[in-house]
């Protein structure tokens, strides 16, 4: 029998049962269009992570070894900004005690249209461009007994040269990394000499940080880059985390859904059992029964499928523009450091695995009632019904 | 032609072996219309089921135009229903969600009959059975009358060599139920078929031909003629 007429029984049954059709499709765009949403609600907590993380001071991608001719050439596709810090071991000392620290040389206005850094100030403000102030954190302004407006007394390890630096903010981050041990000045108020240039490169959030990489190091194949992945390994092992739990999720629900789908489908074929059995006294060879099957859970799959992607689009893209806040729950959470705002975020993963899935498990559903119209002898069906 | 030879066939249930079938031997020729007589549980039912592949039998032999259907496997038991045999059964057996013209299409199609041959034959039909215009119409609008006719316009429509029908006139009043035998008979005698009919109404035994009376599965020997 043609391919085609079989598609077209299987059109016209799903067509003519449209209340059992109704109802199984239901189920099936709830599940994709959640699953679409919940995927892209993933993606987007994972993207609020890594933003929030690398953008409160790291960047995606650190770099070392670079000389200041050299910076010009790190603005390649992808990267929307190059901040570039001046490092130099110092000692802090007040009146009372001495504190040793890194301090980073910076440029505060870029400094504060990259990275949301400024906005852990406890205290004070950030430093002035130009100025000759120091922006420290609550555990050294503490252990140096200092406040803001105090002058604190450099000394570099190379000589005993001192300047004094105005204590112009306080900031704490509930980072342990950036708690300790760090300051920040403007470039032009570091103590010459000893000074050690790192860049930290900001990339747009579509750019994809391999081929960055890739461009960089062939670029400048003397300097170091190094992704926000190995110097913050606990996220992407957490990111991984994330997605591996989003997998479970989806598997775990389309197998409850396929059951549902399974069962109602059986219970649909049963009812029309009779049917069946006219069709198989009618010469339906067991390969017309399973194709007319499968065509029916394909063409409903399919249908539902797709309308539950677009109602799982529609849904993210509302939440996109208006962001979901989980402040509430993060204001201890170093990854949610700077905003509790999610974005759910498509991306071709999250956009095509409900329905796959949806696909994968709607033809599996369909099994269990092939199996038993096929087995089921014609004289026994048309007796019984 | 069908030739049967010494065909049984028993069924296990709750009461043990019951025997639907026992030493059945008979033939039927092109062309000819055979009523099979008897009560209910008498085995009509099951012979039609054996004849038409739908069962299989536990002995003998059913010889269908030179093949014995009894040793089909279940691939040419599928395509001997295809192409040589038709079911008429007692009621519904019209598939809901397809349309007149869709369920005359099906026999069709399954025979590889499409295109202008196709709308051809299932107007000839409609015309035939006097249900012209009525290719749109859903099952679930017909009369019984009207649905059963439709039921053997699509059981001859691809033109099979044997026509099997089950009760086909329980659903009918009598005289609707008439009309039908008499245009099962006529049609079978123009185009060639073997018809069997299977049915416990007396009223309509004097239009066959041929009466093959069976009882507990048994052929019951034919009724002696008349005298004078």
């Amino acid at each position: 029998m043609r391919f085609a007429f079989i598609l077209k029984i299987a059109t016209l049954i799903l067509l003519r049962s449209w209340r059992t059709t109704a109802v199984l499709s239901f189920m099936v765009i709830t599940a994709v269009a959640a699953l679409v949403f919940l995927s892209a609600l993933a993606v987007g907590t994972n993207d609020a992570m890594i933003r929030n993380s690398t953008g409160l001071f790291s960047g995606h991608i650190s770099g070392s070894g670079i000389s200041e001719d050299e910076a010009a050439r790190l603005q390649v596709a992808g990267v929307e900004q190059v901040l570039l810090r001046r490092q130099q071991p110092v000692i802090l000392s007040s009146s009372s005690s001495l504190e040793a620290v890194s301090l980073l040389g910076i440029d505060p206005l870029q400094e504060q249209t990259a990275t949301a850094f400024w906005k852990k100030t406890v205290q004070g403000r950030y430093p002035a461009t130009g100025s000759q102030e120091i922006y420290l954190s609550q555990e050294s302004a503490k252990r140096l007994k200092l406040q803001v407006g105090d002058n604190v007394t450099l000394r570099t390890h190379q000589s005993v040269a001192l300047k004094q630096l105005t204590v112009s903010g306080i900031y704490k981050t509930g980072i342990s990394q950036l708690d300790q041990g760090l300051a920040f000045c403007p470039a032009t108020a570091l103590p010459p000499g000893g000074q050690e240039l790192s860049v930290a490169l900001f990339l747009s959030a579509e750019a994809p940080i391999d081929e960055v990489l890739s461009t960089l190091r062939t670029r400048l194949p003397t300097a170091s880059f190094t992704p926000w992945m190995e110097f913050m390994p606990d996220l992407k092992q957490l990111i991984d985390l994330d997605y591996i739990c989003m997998a479970i999720v989806i598997v775990l629900v389309f197998a409850i859904v396929s059951v549902g789908i399974s069962c109602t489908f059986l219970i649909f074929t049963l009812k029309n059992l009779r049917e069946h059995g006219i069709m198989k006294a009618m010469g339906f060879m067991a390969g017309d029964t399973a194709l007319l099957l499968v065509s029916q859970v394909s063409l409903l799959t399919v249908f539902a499928a797709t309308v539950g992607t677009l109602l799982g689009m529609l849904t993210v893209a509302i939440f996109a523009q208006v962001g979901i806040d989980i402040g509430a729950f993060t204001s201890h959470n170093q990854y949610f450091s700077v905003s509790g705002m999610l974005y759910p975020r498509l991306t071709r993963l999250a956009l095509f695995t409900p329905p796959l899935v949806a696909m994968v498990f709607g033809l599996a559903a369909a099994i269990w009632p092939i199996v038993t119209i096929i087995r089921k002898n014609p004289a026994d069906i048309l007796r019984s019904v | 032609m069908i030739t049967i030879s010494s065909l049984s066939k028993q069924f296990v249930s709750g009461r043990g072996h019951v025997a639907a079938l026992s030493d059945i031997s008979f033939s039927v020729e092109h062309g000819r219309g055979v009523i099979l007589a008897g009560r209910s549980g008498s085995g009509k039912t099951t012979l039609l089921n054996c004849i038409g592949t739908l069962e299989t039998p536990d002995s003998g032999s059913i010889i269908c135009n030179g093949t014995d259907i009894c040793g089909l496997n279940a691939r040419q038991r599928a395509l001997f229903r295809r192409r040589e045999v038709s079911f008429v059964f007692q009621s519904g057996n019209l598939l809901p969600w397809l349309t007149v013209a869709e369920n005359l299409q099906l026999p069709l199609e399954l025979n590889a009959i499409t295109g202008a041959d196709q709308l051809y034959r299932i107007e000839e039909l409609l015309d035939t059975f006097g249900l012209a215009g009525y290719e749109k119409a859903m099952p679930a609008e017909l009369s019984g009358g009207e649905a059963q006719r439709i039921a053997f316009a699509r059981a001859i429509a691809h033109t099979p060599s044997i026509l099997l029908a089950d009760e086909p006139t329980a659903s009918l009043d009598s005289d609707n139920g008439r009309q039908l035998i008499e245009l099962m008979f006529s049609l079978c005698h123009t185009k060639g078929m073997c018809l069997l009919i299977a049915t416990h109404d007396q009223e309509l035994l004097g239009m066959a031909e041929t009466v093959i009376a069976l009882k507990d599965g048994k052929l019951l020997p034919p009724a002696p003629a008349p005298i004078g």
